[in-house]
């Protein structure tokens, strides 16, 4: 079997081909956060998810805390630019970007660095990174393009991603810049997936990992169920997993990315200083990039020139995933609670039962067939860690809608705001009367 | 922000000099009574049994000594050796069979009392009594009877009544002994034989692909307080090491009785062949790793490559009254402080890419046009499993035949760190290989 193997380059116009009409699907314009192309809920059963190329840039950028109380040295930071106060790496997506460049110039080779729109994103991340989602057994590239730091230029960082949890990976697509390959300033790179197992996932840069994921490198990434196209009878999909069932069906989703950040060594990195990252302290507490009151703003996105837009709050334009959860009485939702910060929470939804129907991208099933789904009101979650919660929503009884908070049971992890909120790992369920909300067409929307 | 580990790679390149599947040779861990066996031979990964003896005893000496870790420090260390041989960290894993009834004998040399617990044992005794806790002045010191600081000795006395993984590790100002490192692993075996891990038909392995790992951390700070016979306030404990089997990446990979480690025998290095639809394939039955956990912070324990199916925790196979399957698959496994976890692995090329018949859909742009961190890879040139291709000009391969490498790690990132620098503490690599091996 050991053999040597000559460099067997294929062409971009060979990669397009087995690519080919995944690109017609994501031309859609007005990119939204969301790794939304071809998702709109289909007639019927669910959506189609993405298929194809999925384009990435990694570089640096700037966020917003809600103000301290008592700020300190390293929180606002004082290189912050306006009504920003915290410095962060990360992922953007530019697929339509891409897309909309090749289509123009009529160049289908076209690559993200090539786009002078695209380029000028450099600096300009958002957190979290955006939530991607895909079909079971779709060809399925994200390719990522490294723009640089505009803070450190004197850093030449490569990047790297890596789909945490991805069964049977290969390990040129694992994304360790050790065991095989990094993406450096200026290059692009396409990570290649089939994905055979629905669930979900986590995706985030491994390159010097400790400070890469801390500074904000890390999304969601969840993989729809071949059952979307072929429902259950009686139990109308769209499904989180193959149950056979109709078991995990749902009406709405949401994606709960938990974080949390150790102020001083964000300081640091944009004030050219070395943290020491076995003295990790976390101090701030994060649902998609957002600390409480934060992550009930609505979600917003970008225009045709990557420039954001539709955000409620000019604080926010660069943290547009919201992480309010909203559905109408009797309905489903599918909440994936996901944790790539580096402490165990515990989040609870007092007053509602969560049924826990998958962990770690894994039906609750055991190998016969045993059910082990369970009911609960908190979700002990560690670094690392996905649990899928489907919630039946009650019936609300004041207007327009009731409030459930979930929150994290550590009341210790957050600060106080110069208003006197709590910042931190907090945000609300609302519950409408039957009929008020029209249906979701993009998860946490 | 790059840094450079550079003794950590001069410590790789070493160890990759070294034939990764030729044996060591054992350096003194016999723990039992006998006189050792010099020249007998354990495999380079994979578990390390010490037995008891021919009349059931496991003798211990519970003494201190030092480690190494990769930043080249030495950190001064209390554990668990074998009776007669040298220091070693952590103590050497005790294996028995279900039903077996030992004795452990501990003889202590530290200028302090200490003790060992079994958690998961019924019924231990000490010199014929229960083991139970110590007072003194009405304040609880020990979890159970003490062997006497500078000389002293105790015995315990059980009988293997289950089967599964467990810790076994010292009762005494544990906040203290454990960090200093006074604990170990002990295997039981099922009734049903050594290629199973419980008495489940589904809980058969592949004896050859058998790992333990010892999850741990240690403040060296603390260590060096009590080297000098100085108070240590613990609630300025504050960790910066972190060890599979007491070493921190990549020493982790470093083979079993690395002579360059002499006081940490024990590899994590993880190495199987795919699963196949050969009926002959051995590696069709999953390896199996036991995780256990000594230190005081639960260890979020991440796989690259495939998930892990957790079939038991804390030596307690996951089943249902009537025997249901309820074991399952997680990417990543909480161990938490005093838990045990039995995973399975395994890889499947589920798609059966190709360079000839099933080509990977995606053009690779040329490597030189990419990085290669440090100017080293465990990469083979190419992404097919048992292929090799060239590499840029300066690159050094780790790489033997195309083989694939994944990592496993805690995914509370900062302990996977040696003192504050990334790509170390508790890492180690899973290895496989193509069909049919190297």
């Amino acid at each position: 079997m050991t053999g040597n193997w000559n460099d067997r380059r294929f062409t971009r116009r060979a990669a397009l081909k087995a690519g080919a009409g995944a690109g017609a699907v994501l031309a859609a314009g007005g990119m939204g956060i969301l790794r939304t192309g071809g998702s709109a809920r289909a007639a019927g059963n669910g959506y189609t998810g993405v298929k194809g190329e999925i384009n990435l840039i990694a570089t640096d950028g700037w966020i917003s805390l809600p103000d301290p109380r008592n700020p300190t040295k390293y929180f606002p930071d004082g290189y912050a630019p306006n009504n920003r106060t915290t410095y962060l790496f990360g992922f953007r997506d530019v697929t339509s970007m891409v897309q909309a460049a090749r289509t123009a110039t009529g160049n289908p080779q076209l690559i993200a660095t090539d786009v002078a729109a695209i380029r000028a994103q450099k600096g300009k991340i958002q957190a979290s990174a955006p939530l991607i989602y895909v079909d079971e057994n779709d060809d399925v590239t994200i390719s990522l393009s490294n723009l640089g730091f505009q803070q450190r230029p004197d850093l030449t960082d490569g990047h790297t991603i890596h789909w945490h949890g991805f069964r049977n990976a290969l390990s040129l697509f694992d994304g360790i810049p050790e065991m095989s390959i990094s993406v450096p300033i200026g290059r692009t790179f396409p990570y290649f997936y089939k994905p055979h197992n629905p669930g979900t996932y986590i995706y985030h840069c491994h390159f010097e990992d400790v400070e890469h994921v801390q500074m904000g490198m890390t999304g969601v990434v969840f993989v729809r169920p071949a059952q979307n196209k072929a429902p259950i009878a009686g139990h109308p999909g769209p499904y989180a997993y193959n149950d056979g069932d109709g078991s995990t069906a749902y009406d709405r989703e949401y994606a709960l990315l938990i974080t949390e950040w150790y102020l001083q060594s964000h300081w640091e990195d944009a004030h050219i200083q070395q943290p020491d990252w076995s003295e990790f302290k976390a101090d701030a507490w994060f649902f998609n990039g957002r600390s409480y009151p934060d992550t009930l703003q609505a979600s917003s996105g970008y225009d045709a020139n990557g420039n954001p837009i539709g955000f409620a709050d000019p604080r926010l334009a660069y943290q547009p995933i919201s992480a309010l959860i909203k559905g109408n009485a009797g309905e489903r939702v599918l909440v994936r609670v996901v944790n790539i910060g580096y402490q165990q929470h515990s989040i609870t939804l007092p007053g509602l039962p969560m049924k826990v129907v998958g962990k770690d991208a894994t039906l609750m099933r055991g190998r016969d067939g045993t059910d082990t789904s369970y009911l609960a009101e908190t979700l002990d979650i560690g670094p690392g860690e996905a649990t899928d919660v489907i919630i039946t929503m009650p019936e609300p009884s004041g207007s327009p809608y009731d409030v459930y908070p979930l929150f994290d049971r550590n009341y210790a992890d957050g600060y106080l705001t110069k208003s006197g909120a709590h910042a931190g790992l907090r945000t609300e369920l609302r519950a409408y009367p039957a009929g008020t909300l029209p249906a979701q067409t993009t998860p946490n929307a | 922000m790059t840094k450079t580990l550079t003794h950590a790679r001069k410590r790789l390149l070493r160890w990759w000099i070294a034939p990764l599947l030729g044996l060591a040779l054992i350096a003194g861990i016999e723990t039992t009574g006998a006189p050792k066996a010099s020249g007998v031979s354990v495999p380079a990964t994979g578990i390390v049994c010490s037995h008891p003896d021919s009349n059931n005893v496991f003798k211990l000496t519970a003494r201190d000594g030092q480690i190494s870790t990769p930043d080249d420090n030495l950190v001064y260390m209390w554990s668990f050796a074998p009776t007669g041989g040298g220091f070693q960290y952590p103590g050497p894993v005790l294996c028995l069979n279900q039903g077996q009834t030992v004795t452990i004998v501990l003889k202590n040399t530290l200028p302090e009392d200490t003790s060992i617990v079994f958690p998961g044992q019924d019924n231990v005794t000490s010199s014929g009594v229960p083991v139970s806790p110590v007072y003194q002045g009405g304040n609880l010191v020990s979890l159970a009877q003490t062997a006497k600081a500078n000389g002293g000795s105790v015995s315990y006395t059980f009988t293997a009544g289950q089967p599964g993984t467990y810790i076994y590790e010292s009762g005494t100002d544990q906040d203290k002994q454990l960090d200093m490192g006074l604990v170990g692993a002990m295997v039981v075996r099922p009734s049903m034989g050594a290629a199973f891990a419980y008495n489940r038909s589904d809980s058969a392995f592949n004896p050859d692909t058998e790992y333990v790992m010892l999850l741990s951390q240690s403040d060296p700070a603390l260590h060096r307080a009590v080297e000098r016979n100085q108070p240590f306030d613990m609630k300025a404990y504050h960790p910066h090491y972190w060890f599979v089997n007491g070493r921190s990446f990549p020493d982790t990979i470093a083979p079993n009785n690395a002579a360059w480690l002499p006081t940490q025998p024990y590899s994590s290095l993880v190495e199987f062949q795919p699963h196949s639809s050969d009926p002959g394939n051995p590696f069709n039955k999953p390896s199996l790793v036991r995780y256990l956990s000594t230190g005081p912070v639960t260890y979020p324990f991440h796989p690259h490559g495939n998930h892990g199916r957790v079939i038991a925790r804390d030596g307690q196979a996951l089943q249902g009254p009537a025997g249901q399957d309820l074991s399952y698959e997680k990417y990543t496994v909480a161990v938490g402080p005093g838990q045990t976890a039995d995973a399975t692995y395994t890889w499947t090329d589920v798609d059966g890419w190709n360079p000839d018949t099933k080509p990977i859909p995606v053009a690779i742009p040329p490597l030189a046009n990419l990085l290669f961190k440090d100017n080293a890879t465990w990469y083979s040139g190419s992404p097919y499993l048992g292929y090799k291709g060239p590499l840029p000009v300066g690159v050094t391969s780790y790489n033997e035949c195309g083989e694939y490498y994944f990592m496993m790690h805690s995914h509370a990132l900062y302990q996977i760190t040696n003192f504050g620098i990334a790509g170390g503490g508790m890492l180690t690599l899973m290895r496989v290989d193509p069909p049919g091996g190297c």
